[in-house]
């Protein structure tokens, strides 16, 4: 009996896991690329979850289709917030873009609050309430749906960086923006394309998580906060790191939460991530901060 | 130089404020901007001088409060030893911390901040028996000289000429920082931290000594705010505080005296004054807020260079 | 280029100042200082309860107002559900705006806090707010509606002892004082009676993801779960998820928190599920059927009971002033809410000394999607 519970919590762990991997993974690749802390990417996320919801509920299409409608249409927006908020400020100190990013972030949660109202809502999804059973473990469809479609994006996205000539050119800038800007890379091209995939990739998780919770304007400050510390724990810029610290948070707080303390579950999660930066500043799979 | 008129000035105007009216919710939001002003200048010293980001300013803000309420509370210290213990202990904390994080630097170091603050939220939020938790401490006495007995503060009038008078000693003591040795090895290590190790600045311990101040600092203004609204909860630690915080000392011009408390000003002036357009209110702000960020990277205080040309960043190398 | 930011900045500065300037000046009407949480978590709550004070009072005045032709009007302020930010609204309304009542306490948390600043100062009426040191230590002005959580959980404990036939029971309860005194309060009463308590487990109120709690809440194998929300969000959410987590046993709702958005979010997972509220939508009381007709014509959503509260503390402002033939003499006022029983939309309501309300509460239960009452 206790094992099951315990298996049953891992798996959960591991499904809120793949959650934080889908924010943190964009958030990483801004930085990574862009150099850029995006406060705001959050926002993306919750607008992910709204156009789901308004997608099926004026477009009247089936969960699935308004899904991809929303990813796309914010992919969209990534567009828009990179060639407002972020490509104008490059050159600047990294506060004051990072202060852009949060004056972003509140011009989208109050904006929402006031465009979407102010009444939580639910994005029906057919999978939310069908239960698969695996012996004594039970999970949602829909969370079996969150990991297969984290884990098949995410090594989409990977081959797409590693083989495509745009991800060359990312590598590039991420390397050493001047270098790449020399040898012909259109730097304003990888910003675009970099703010849509972690837009998109944002707005994707938004779609995925809103059927398993409530949905409303300020989800996204919880979803960033989540990303950040997902991101410095793997390491600032790597994906293979975001993913394992992502799945890890979600144990640990799982875990913790279903051995310690629900209330605690929290600041041991950051205990543990205070612990790894003392040991590795850098992160689990960080490489060192060039200055 | 028109500063030297200008700052006497202002000093006369901040003290003269409170007679100009005799409505007290005016004197409430002129005690707001004073400890806003301090916080934020507290924390300038650690984005404007260090040249770090933190993120856990506010659970200093916060265990000044709980500190001072706690002490007046259990042994009826309202007063001066309640602030200097918030001072301390805020301080205290501010010195693990950072002996802990300071090694770090970038989004690391802010994040580990974050990660300090929200413990501590977390604990103030569940340890019921020692901060009643989320309920949090209401019917704090106000602030006496030296415990219960004797003169104490009730009036908004009071909070505002203490505050105001905490914030000048700190602007004077930033000010004198600033034109001293340790002040120039502060602006060395923010600049170029290799380069100031090389010529033989301890960066680690310039980077600790500004921390420890920034957060004792951030305690007194915990401590003053606890005593003067009488009423704390977790939620002065919350993330609302932190990024209110920033956005003053980077919307006003930061590694500047001026520039916080002008960022303070506006940042209580504008909610006060949006607060007509209802739900419209945030959204307004947020967009002159981004919209001051773009069109102002370097602050507010940045106008004033363009007005007049003086050069208001202190020793700010090229960037 | 310098230009345009010149003029950009100017503008914005215009802006700020001609707001600043600006103030409506109006022929005297009666002012009600509305203090609700009107954004962040609790917004939605704070604009059911907003909207329920807004029809009531143009259903007031529309029939001439109070006072002799005097009209109710709302000033609102945001308190988000946060005690400072109450304590500052409470400042601003009493210094700066001058208003003649103060209705708020939504959350108990904020009530605790803002009663201070209106201490013996103006009448203040506090509303959902459950926990019993809002009245406990008031103030001569202060009054609240809602039922303290004690004399909920006293009428609910009995129904949930007698009827439910229940031998054990676990709880997810919100971590702050109001879901720190129930589960204290249910512990006691559940316990005299015979049913096991095997666990509990706090929340956070940010909290999105419950699977946690309620893995570890089934693994206990309970006959019921017993859920303390407030916030509608979170509530909607924890019901779909103790199905979700395939949960079979009975879900219980906690006392006052039962709203038709809370049984539209959460589904069939409310089918059926009980809880005890002053407001019982199906009574035909001829006040509740004319404000109910009311808020349709004026918004969009359902009438709930925090929504009902809201016009209850109006309609008692009206009346009480109205027969004091005063709207600022807060001794009168006061004397006059204890001195009878008020006829209200929720049926008769009396004041006891310290101000405490004492009314019908209703056990009702989700049927069919619509919240009704159980009539024994």
């Amino acid at each position: 009996m206790d094992y099951i519970v315990l298996a049953q919590q891992i798996a959960n762990g591991l499904v809120n896991g793949m959650t934080y991997v889908l924010i943190a993974t964009g958030l990483t690749l801004v930085f990574s690329v862009l150099h850029i802390i995006n406060f705001a990417h959050g926002e993306f996320y919750m607008l992910g979850a709204f156009f789901t919801y308004f997608a099926a509920k004026l477009l009247g299409v089936d969960y699935i289709s308004a899904a991809v409608i929303a990813t796309l249409a914010v992919a969209a927006l990534g567009v828009l917030a990179n060639r407002l908020f972020f490509w104008p400020l490059r050159k600047e100190h990294e506060f004051t873009i990072l202060l852009s990013s949060l004056g972003l972030a509140l011009l989208l949660t109050n904006g929402g609050e006031l465009l979407f109202g102010a009444d939580p809502k639910y994005v029906d999804s057919p999978f939310a309430d069908s239960i698969v059973q695996a012996g004594q473990l039970v999970v949602t469809q829909q969370r079996v749906l969150i990991f297969v479609v984290g884990a098949v994006i995410l090594l989409a996205l990977n081959l797409f960086i590693r083989h495509s000539r745009m991800g060359k050119m990312m590598r590039a800038t991420a390397q050493n923006p001047e270098g790449a800007a020399l040898t012909g890379v259109n730097i304003r091209q990888v910003y675009t394309v970099t703010f849509v995939l972690a837009c998109g990739l944002a707005a994707l998780a938004g779609a995925l998580v809103g059927p398993t919770a409530m949905i409303f304007p300020t989800v996204g400050s919880w979803a960033v906060l989540k990303g950040f510390i997902v991101v410095i724990l793997g390491g600032l810029g790597s994906i293979p790191g975001a993913l394992i610290g992502g799945l890890s948070l979600g144990v640990i707080e799982a875990l913790a939460g279903g051995y310690i303390s629900l209330g605690f579950a929290q600041a041991i999660g950051y205990a543990i991530i205070i612990i790894v930066l003392l040991w590795r500043p850098q992160g689990l799979f960080g490489i060192a901060r060039r200055t | 130089m028109p500063s030297r008129i200008l700052l006497p000035l202002v000093i006369v105007l901040a003290l003269a404020a409170p007679f100009l009216t005799a409505n007290t919710y005016f004197h409430h939001l002129m005690v707001l901007w004073m400890l806003f002003s301090l916080l934020a200048l507290s924390l300038n010293v650690i984005i404007g001088y260090i040249g770090e980001l933190s993120f856990g300013h506010a659970a200093f803000f916060g265990i000044g409060a709980y500190t001072a309420a706690l002490i007046g509370m259990n042994f009826g210290l309202a007063g001066i030893p309640g602030l200097v213990l918030a001072a301390i202990v805020a301080g205290l904390f501010g010195f693990v911390i950072g002996y802990v994080s300071l090694r770090i630097v970038g989004p690391q170091f802010a994040i580990l901040t974050l990660g300090f603050g929200s413990i501590i939220y977390t604990i103030t939020n569940y340890w019921v028996d020692l901060t009643r938790g989320p309920m949090g401490i209401s019917n704090i006495q106000p602030l006496g000289l030296w415990g219960e007995g004797g003169p104490a503060l009730t009036g908004a009038r009071g909070y505002y000429y203490l505050t105001l008078f905490l914030v000048i000693a700190f602007a004077y003591a930033c000010h004198a920082l600033l034109n001293s040795r340790t002040g120039r090895a502060f602006i060395a290590t923010r600049e170029n931290a290799p380069l100031a190790a090389s010529l033989g600045i301890d960066v680690f311990r310039i980077k600790l000594l500004g921390f420890v101040v920034a957060t004792a600092v951030a305690g007194v203004a915990g401590g003053v705010y606890a005593h003067y609204l009488t009423v704390i909860t977790p939620d002065v630690m919350s993330l609302q505080y932190v990024a209110a915080l920033i956005i003053m000392v980077i919307v006003g011009g930061r590694g500047t005296i001026a520039g916080p408390i002008i960022g303070a000003l506006i940042y209580v002036a504008l909610l006060e004054a949006l607060r007509a357009l209802g739900p419209l209110r945030l959204v307004i702000f947020a967009a002159l807020l981004t919209a001051s960020v773009i069109f102002l990277p370097g602050g507010i205080v940045s106008l004033w260079r363009r007005i007049t040309g003086e050069d208001t960043r202190p020793r700010e190398a090229a960037e | 280029m310098k230009k345009t930011r010149w003029i950009l900045t100017a503008a914005a500065a215009l802006l700020a100042g001609s707001i600043f300037g600006a103030s409506a000046e109006d022929k005297a009407p009666v002012r009600i200082g509305t203090i609700a949480p009107l954004s962040g978590p609790g917004a939605f709550d704070g604009q059911l309860a907003v909207e329920g004070m807004e029809a009531m009072a143009a259903l007031i005045n529309e029939k001439g107002g109070v006072l002799g032709g005097r009209k109710l009007e709302l000033v609102k302020y945001d308190d988000k559900g946060n005690p400072e930010e109450g304590v500052s609204a409470a400042k601003r309304a009493i210094e700066q705006d001058d208003v003649d009542v103060i209705v708020g306490g939504w959350f108990s948390s904020v009530a605790l806090t803002m009663k201070e600043v209106t201490r013996d100062r103006i009448l203040n009426i506090m509303t959902s707010t459950q926990h019993p040191n809002t009245t406990k230590e008031g103030h001569k002005y202060l009054f609240r509606l809602n039922a303290t959580s004690t004399m909920m959980s006293d009428t609910y404990s009995k129904f949930i002892c007698d009827k439910m036939g229940l031998k054990t029971i676990a709880f997810i309860t919100i971590n702050d004082d109001y879901g720190r005194l129930e589960v204290e309060n249910y512990r006691k009463l559940l316990g005299q009676c015979g049913i096991e308590i095997l666990g509990n487990e706090f929340y956070n109120k940010e909290d999105t993801d419950f699977t946690t709690a309620l893995t570890k809440l089934k693994a206990l194998n309970p006959d019921a779960i017993y859920v303390s929300a407030i916030n509608t969000a979170q509530g909607a959410t924890i019901y779909r998820q103790i199905k979700q987590t395939g949960y079979q046993g009975t879900t219980i709702a906690s006392a006052g928190n039962m709203n038709p958005k809370l049984v539209e979010l959460s589904g069939k997972a409310l089918e059926g599920v009980y809880s005890v509220s002053l407001y019982a939508p199906d009574s035909d009381n001829p006040r509740l059927k004319a404000w109910a007709e009311q808020y349709g014509k004026m918004f969009s959503n359902e009438p709930a009971f925090i929504g009902t509260l809201g016009a209850q503390a109006v309609e008692l402002i009206a009346g009480a002033m109205d027969e004091v033939g005063d709207a600022r003499d807060y001794e009168k006022l006061a004397a006059a809410l204890k001195a009878h029983p008020w006829d209200t939309l929720l049926g008769t309501i009396t004041f006891d000394d310290i101000g405490q309300a004492q009314q019908n509460i209703y056990l009702v239960q989700v049927k069919d999607g619509k919240i009704t009452s159980v009539k024994e």
